[in-house]
């Protein structure tokens, strides 16, 4: 079996990159080709679990060819075409570059060629080729819900803060981080990130024994400091970079073009020291119309960001987990209990996603299940989506 | 891009040298090949995948998903997957080439090349072999479906590894149009029934594989469906009338009559008693109650020490 994990250096030594792409414009394109699956996903309804591995083959296969070769939006449909049959949702190949033409502009979507279905359909065999027909992809998803059911603490805070980092995962779909860290360990990481910016300390958890200095000493092993703030710097600088749109190489979507206003800008210190520019309303304001929850509770992470950022400082200092403790908190109701009905602040975004989308383009919005914190809802997904038998009993 | 797509699966068969026949199942060829990059030797089994309007289906690729699946588990009874590439496309079908590990030869030939037959030693290490692929298979919730001496390979240190799931199967369908005979001798009756069946099928296999490493012949020879029923009740009873499935099944209760029934140590007087008990909870007719792969991998009959006989 082939690894899928690359270092930074050779995250940097991409066949793009032999061609003469520079760095930053293949992030850029490799942010505009997941950010396609996505809002192509979302507009047919399509799963968080397809989108996340379409996006996931979009990242593997540009590892072993360029950008220059392959067109970047072609790869994105032909990815999601081809995730949506692996995840059991399939869609028409039409179907797909119909949705994609309408996310496009016309140039953009003249990559696709005179025939643009027989275009992705012949990319799917190298994309497989590619791939090495490794198709089934995990994501941090499943890690989040599983390790969320064990921390114990204050409920509301606590789907709040999966929520957060339920957020911050389809996020970080745009980074190449699925090309570097297991799902685990970028659940992990979320997690705290989440947890440091909604003020959700955890101080136990199910399961605790007194070899574990923090919660996810239980799940993953030799997991530093240092790398969850590598993995979550990796997914808030996407918050912090100048909009790429604006360049003439890559016009704005469609659909962000018709809205989009010019945003207050301001600047904010990022964690490597840099100056960067920051628009608030380029992450999805999931809590626009979520009335606040109770008041400690901060809305949601992204005013955070623009509005007051969280001191690095702080944010960098791990969790004071007093030793031997005794358990503070009992266990949420949820985990002895039936699950409780989602609290109706938790409810929104409600299914009405599009039109908000109109209003404020949400990157994300439509990838976290209406109804969030999943694990609270009835169709929640199952925590560890269950291998289906290989052969279906005959009909 | 498509002259794109033909100098890139050129490449990859490039990789591999010396094509030879090795089997013929019902479904692809077989052939043993050499890795040019690793010089060691391979089974590359060719499949056609017959391609619809959106290329390669879902059921298809589910299955190769799963296959690539499991094999990440790398698990000693399974047979090893190594790679997958495609070929061309054939009118509506695509060559596909799935590449394994070559190993050296399958159940059916070891049993025909040791005709004084196998101690009870190599019996159970081959039987705890296969349970213990079939048991890694089934907490995959995978079924295997048609275990047989042919789909099991023998290492050349005695080691079975389970072949032959997956990816061929989506071809049932077509098995029943062609003139293909698949045997029908390792079917468990659920399946001669017609009636809908899960991973208990495989455990009825067993049961038979393992009656004929004793034997070194198949326990039950059917010719057809009801053939194949009437031989296993003439070792079980025809089952009492309460028992015969209330599922529809166009086989009827009535039309059994068994005659010359036998026991198992009258069909092979080799079997200990502790092996005719395992290989009776597997020949369970009632799929519930049949033992399970971990049941019998915790069946005394593995626990026991060694008689070597
Ligand atoms: N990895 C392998 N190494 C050696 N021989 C193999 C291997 N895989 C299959 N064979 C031989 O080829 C035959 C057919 O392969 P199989 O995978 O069972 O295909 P089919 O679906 O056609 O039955 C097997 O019975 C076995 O003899
Ligand atoms: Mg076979």
């Amino acid at each position: 079996m082939p690894g899928w994990y690359y270092d930074k250096k050779e995250l940097r030594s991409t066949p793009s990159s032999q061609d003469g792409i520079d760095y930053k414009t293949e992030m850029r394109y490799r942010k505009e080709g997941a950010r396609l699956i996505i809002d192509t996903g979302s507009k047919m309804d399509l799963g968080y679990n397809t989108m996340a591995t379409g996006v996931v083959y979009y990242h593997r296969f540009y590892m072993f060819h360029s950008f220059k070769q392959f067109p970047r939006y072609v790869t994105a449909c032909c990815c999601l075409f081809l995730a949506g049959k692996v995840e059991e949702t399939p869609k028409k190949c039409k179907d797909i570059i119909k949705t994609a033409r309408s996310l496009l502009t016309d140039q953009k979507f003249a990559t696709f060629g005179e025939d643009p279905k027989e275009e992705v359909m012949t990319l799917e065999r190298i994309l497989l080729q590619t791939i090495k027909f490794d198709l089934q992809v995990e994501h941090p998803y499943q890690y989040l819900l599983k390790y969320a059911k064990c921390l114990k603490g204050d409920k509301v805070k606590l789907q709040k803060m999966v929520q957060m980092a339920w957020t911050f995962v389809n996020d970080s779909l745009c980074t190449t981080l699925a090309l570097q860290w297991e799902p685990e360990i970028i659940a992990v990481a979320l997690m705290y990130l989440a947890g440091k910016l909604s003020k959700f300390e955890v101080v136990d958890w199910i399961g605790r024994t007194s070899k574990h200095i923090r919660w996810w000493d239980m799940f993953v092993e030799d997991v530093t400091m240092e790398l969850l703030e590598d993995i979550c710097h990796q997914v808030l600088d996407l918050y912090s970079q100048t909009d790429a749109n604006n360049t003439p190489d890559s016009p704005p979507l469609q659909s962000q073009k018709a809205t989009n206003q010019p945003p207050p800008v301001s600047t904010q210190r990022s964690s490597n020291g840099n100056e960067k520019v920051v628009s608030p309303d380029q992450p999805p304001p999931v809590n626009v119309k979520v009335p606040p929850p109770s008041s400690d509770v901060p809305p949601f992470p992204y005013q955070t960001f623009t509005g007051a950022p969280p001191p690095v400082a702080s944010y960098a200092t791990p969790f004071a987990a007093p030793m031997g403790a005794p358990p503070v908190v009992a266990a949420p109701p949820h985990l002895t209990g039936p699950p409780p009905g989602p609290p109706p602040h938790i409810t929104a975004p409600p299914p009405t996603v599009f039109s908000q989308y109109v209003n404020h383009p949400p990157p994300f919005t439509a990838v976290v299940p209406p109804g969030a914190p999943p694990f609270f809802s009835a169709n929640a997904p199952p925590p560890n989506q269950p291998h289906r038998p290989y052969y279906p009993p005959p009909t | 891009m498509a002259y794109l797509e033909n100098s890139m699966s050129a490449d990859k068969q490039k990789a591999y040298e010396g094509l030879n026949k090795i089997g013929r199942g019902a479904y692809g060829t077989v052939y043993k090949a050499k890795d040019k990059q690793t010089g060691n030797d391979v089974a590359l089994k060719k499949v056609c995948v017959p391609l619809d309007e959106d290329g390669i289906p879902m059921s298809t690729l589910r299955e190769i998903a799963l296959l690539r699946q499991l094999n990440s588990h790398d698990h000693p009874n399974i047979v090893k997957l190594l790679d997958i590439c495609h070929g061309q496309q054939v009118g509506q079908d695509l060559v596909m080439f799935l590449v394994f590990e070559h190993i050296e030869q399958d159940l059916a030939t070891y049993i025909e090349k040791n005709p004084k037959g196998f101690s009870t030693l190599q019996i159970r290490q081959l039987s705890r072999d296969i349970l213990n692929g079939v048991d890694f298979l089934h907490s995959n919730r995978v079924i295997h479906r048609d275990l047989k001496p042919q789909n099991l390979l023998v290492t050349y240190d005695g080691h079975v590894k389970l072949a032959d799931f997956g990816l061929a199967k989506t071809y049932d369908f077509d098995m029943k149009l062609t003139s293909v005979v698949v045997t029908l001798w390792y079917r468990a009756p659920e399946v001669l029934l017609g009636l809908s069946y899960a991973t208990p099928v495989d455990i009825w296999s067993i049961g038979c594989i393992i009656v004929e490493l004793y034997s070194l012949k198949p326990i039950f020879c059917g010719s057809s469906e009801g053939d194949q029923l009437s031989k296993i009740f003439r070792l079980l009873g025809k089952p009492a009338k309460h028992e015969w499935p209330e599922e529809n099944t166009s086989i009827k209760w009535n039309s059994f009559d068994v005659i010359n029934q036998i026991t198992l140590g009258q069909f092979c007087p080799y079997i200990c008693e502790t092996a005719q008990d395992l290989i009776m909870g597997m020949l369970t007719f009632d799929p519930n109650k049949r033992m399970t792969a971990l049941d019998a991998l915790n069946h005394k009959y593995f626990k026991e020490e060694p008689i070597n006989t």
